[in-house]
């Protein structure tokens, strides 16, 4: 018992530390893909640290209590998302659950925005709700058909299908689904042709606009942790996971590599551009897979 | 599309003009009594003068006048024009223009602020720009400007300095 | 006595992080929101220097005030300095935030802005050029690690003698959190 708590501690922590360095090569990358020298890659520890050091103020129980929930909900999300080796819940229908636990994160910045009541981040997160309307619908055909086909709706069921080689990967087997994927993984992440909720330049960064200090920081910490628990799902899922850990994170950055630098080219939609992006050839060709798969 | 000398030929007929002036290509400056601005503003604007650029203000306190100054600009003729009169600087009072143009509203309110000239009709005229001001408008020429400086702010002291 | 030592080690490690982590506030009210698009980008970066833009004011350190301030946008700087979060830093950017520059005799532009918040660093110049700017920020960096950029501490002890000097060009100022 104490052990297992021991191990859930260690893949949290170990989560917030990966998805940070992450953040950090992001922003190193971005830089020079601008021509600039850009932050230290240990700049986004720095930044956590700094805000845990400011004062904080907060804006009654909702606010601290919606602050937690999206901590704590990609935090319970990410244990139900196989890294490499650390498998911590391996039943049936992980997949799904995962799906509905991403959700409670923006649930929790939800609760958060009300509780502050600041009209920008309520923009904000019905922006961030619209658009996940669009890019969920495709995502869940193209899951729906990749459970169709792997006969097994666990995360790690999908990963032992695609075990026994490169020309087992999903990747392989269901070519137009992955690339359908990694799109709705761009808005996943709310990158760049899909940051509309986040907009700093428009809306003061959205539904985290009355967010400092401490509050900032679980909210970075939260991003870092949805970094690993996005790409990681993806590896899972397309990329044929993997029983090295040194490997596993490779190709985790490598998603996240390509993420951040079709992020650092591409300007922002508007939301209901997103949408109706998503909703057009998307979704549109995810249903041409799911027939190709099915007959 | 109408040249300078053919509107200005066009105005003298149709309207009671004190006086006019041609200042610059395209630019042409007319002047008006108080009762006949509204009604020759009324006029302009069926005559395709449909841009009302600005109201300014300008206060000439040896004559004892405020002068209005109304820009208007058609987008056919491609002339903009300066419709002018003078009130009175005691009484300070004219009329609105709001029914002609909704925007209007906001320049005398502006007005009010920096001249202190009320516009009967506008019923609005909280300040738009300037914050909590209880002195005489600061655009009139008898505002002290040095005077009122001296007396809210504190110069910077350096060393060396008296 | 020992703890004492330990803590003050520990206030080394914090102003050591803060210095290369700051989000930068600019209140853009003149001309010199113009110098700060080249300081953030591809020819000056600031970035490398972990300073970068923060959207609001809950989130900044810096509060970098770009101009003249009238007193009714100098309003709007205390209610946002108030509304950052400790510590946090102000720096007056040209020199109209010094002595009113070229609006010295200005009826509605204040003179000397370190008389109503506290003002840690100066950059003088009409305008400073981004050099200048990055330089600033190097000069905070060390003031902050040598602790002296005390700004918002004196602002809280001394806070009726800010209060007092505000109300006398704005008149009433309402207090927000």
């Amino acid at each position: 018992m104490i052990l297992n708590i021991f191990g859930f501690l260690l893949m949290a922590f170990s989560a917030m530390a990966l998805g940070l360095l992450f953040i950090g090569i992001a922003r190193k990358v971005v830089a020079r893909v601008q021509k600039r020298i850009g932050p230290p890659f240990y700049q986004a520890y720095l930044d956590v640290f700094k805000l845990f050091t400011k004062n904080s103020i907060t804006h009654g129980f909702i606010f601290d209590f919606g602050a937690i929930m999206a901590f704590g909900g990609m935090i319970t999300t990410l244990f139900f998302v196989p890294v490499g080796p650390f498998v911590l819940y391996g039943m049936n229908g992980t997949l799904l659950l995962v799906i509905y636990l991403m959700a409670v994160a923006y649930l929790g910045m939800a609760m958060a925005t009300v509780g502050s009541g600041n009209p920008l981040a309520s923009v904000g997160i019905s922006r961030a709700l619209t658009q996940m309307l669009g890019y969920e619908l495709p995502f869940i055909v193209v899951l729906l058909t990749l459970i169709y086909s792997s006969n097994t709706s666990s995360i790690i069921g999908i990963v032992q299908t695609q075990q026994s080689g490169f020309m087992n990967w999903n990747l392989i087997n269901i070519p137009i689904g992955t690339a359908i994927a990694f799109v709705t993984l761009l808005g996943l992440m709310g990158k760049k042709p899909f940051d509309a909720p986040i907009a700093p330049s428009e809306i003061a960064s959205g539904p985290v606009v009355e967010h400092g200090g401490k509050y900032l920081a679980f909210i970075m910490l939260q991003h870092a942790v949805s970094v690993v628990v996005k790409t990681a799902l993806f590896v899972d899922l397309f990329l044929g996971g993997g029983n090295n850990i040194f490997i596993f994170i490779v190709k985790m950055l490598i998603v996240w590599l390509l993420v951040t630098l079709i992020g650092s080219i591409f300007p922002r939609f508007k939301v209901e551009e997103g949408v109706l992006f998503y909703w057009r050839w998307p979704l549109i060709a995810a249903l041409l897979q799911a027939v190709i798969i099915i007959f | 599309m109408r040249s300078e000398n053919e509107l200005i030929k066009l105005l003298n007929r149709d309207l009671n003009l004190l006086s006019f002036k041609k200042l610059r290509k395209q630019n042409i400056s007319i002047r008006f009594e108080n009762e006949e601005l509204v009604s020759g503003l009324n006029y302009l604007k069926s005559q395709n003068y449909i841009h009302l650029a600005t109201i300014s203000c300008v206060d000439w306190i040896e004559d004892n006048q405020f002068e209005l100054i109304y820009q208007l600009f058609s987008y056919e003729d491609k002339i903009s024009l300066s419709v002018k009169t003078r009130i009175n600087r005691k009484t300070s009072k004219f009329v609105t223009i709001k029914n002609l143009w909704g925007v209007a509203k906001y320049y005398e309110r502006d007005i009010h602020d920096f001249f202190g000239i009320k516009f009967t009709g506008n019923d609005n005229m909280d300040e738009l720009i300037l914050e909590n001001w209880n002195e005489i408008p600061p655009m009139r020429k008898d505002f002290k400007t040095r005077q009122y400086v001296d007396k809210k702010y504190d110069w910077r002291q350096y060393h060396g300095q008296e | 006595m020992n703890n004492k030592y330990e803590s003050n080690k520990w206030q080394e490690v914090i102003n050591w992080v803060q210095t290369r982590s700051l989000f930068m506030l600019h209140y853009c009210t003149g001309c010199g929101a113009i110098e700060l698009p080249p300081t953030m980008t591809s020819r000056y970066d600031m970035s490398r220097f972990g300073i970068g833009p923060a959207a609001t004011p809950r989130q900044a350190d810096i509060l970098l005030i770009t101009g003249y301030l009238s007193t009714k946008t100098l309003r709007r700087v205390i209610y946002t300095y108030e509304q950052m979060q400790n510590p946090k830093f102000v720096m007056g950017f040209g020199s109209c935030t010094i002595n009113g520059g070229m609006y010295w005799d200005s009826y509605n532009t204040i003179k000397q802005l370190d008389k109503y918040i506290p003002v840690d660093l100066y950059i003088a110049g009409c305008m400073p050029r981004p050099e200048a700017i990055l330089e600033g920020f190097l000069k905070l960096k060390e003031k902050i690690e040598t602790g002296s950029a005390d700004g918002y501490k004196k602002y809280n002890k001394e806070y009726e003698k800010y209060k007092k000097n505000q109300e006398k060009v704005l008149g009433e100022v309402k207090r927000r959190q």
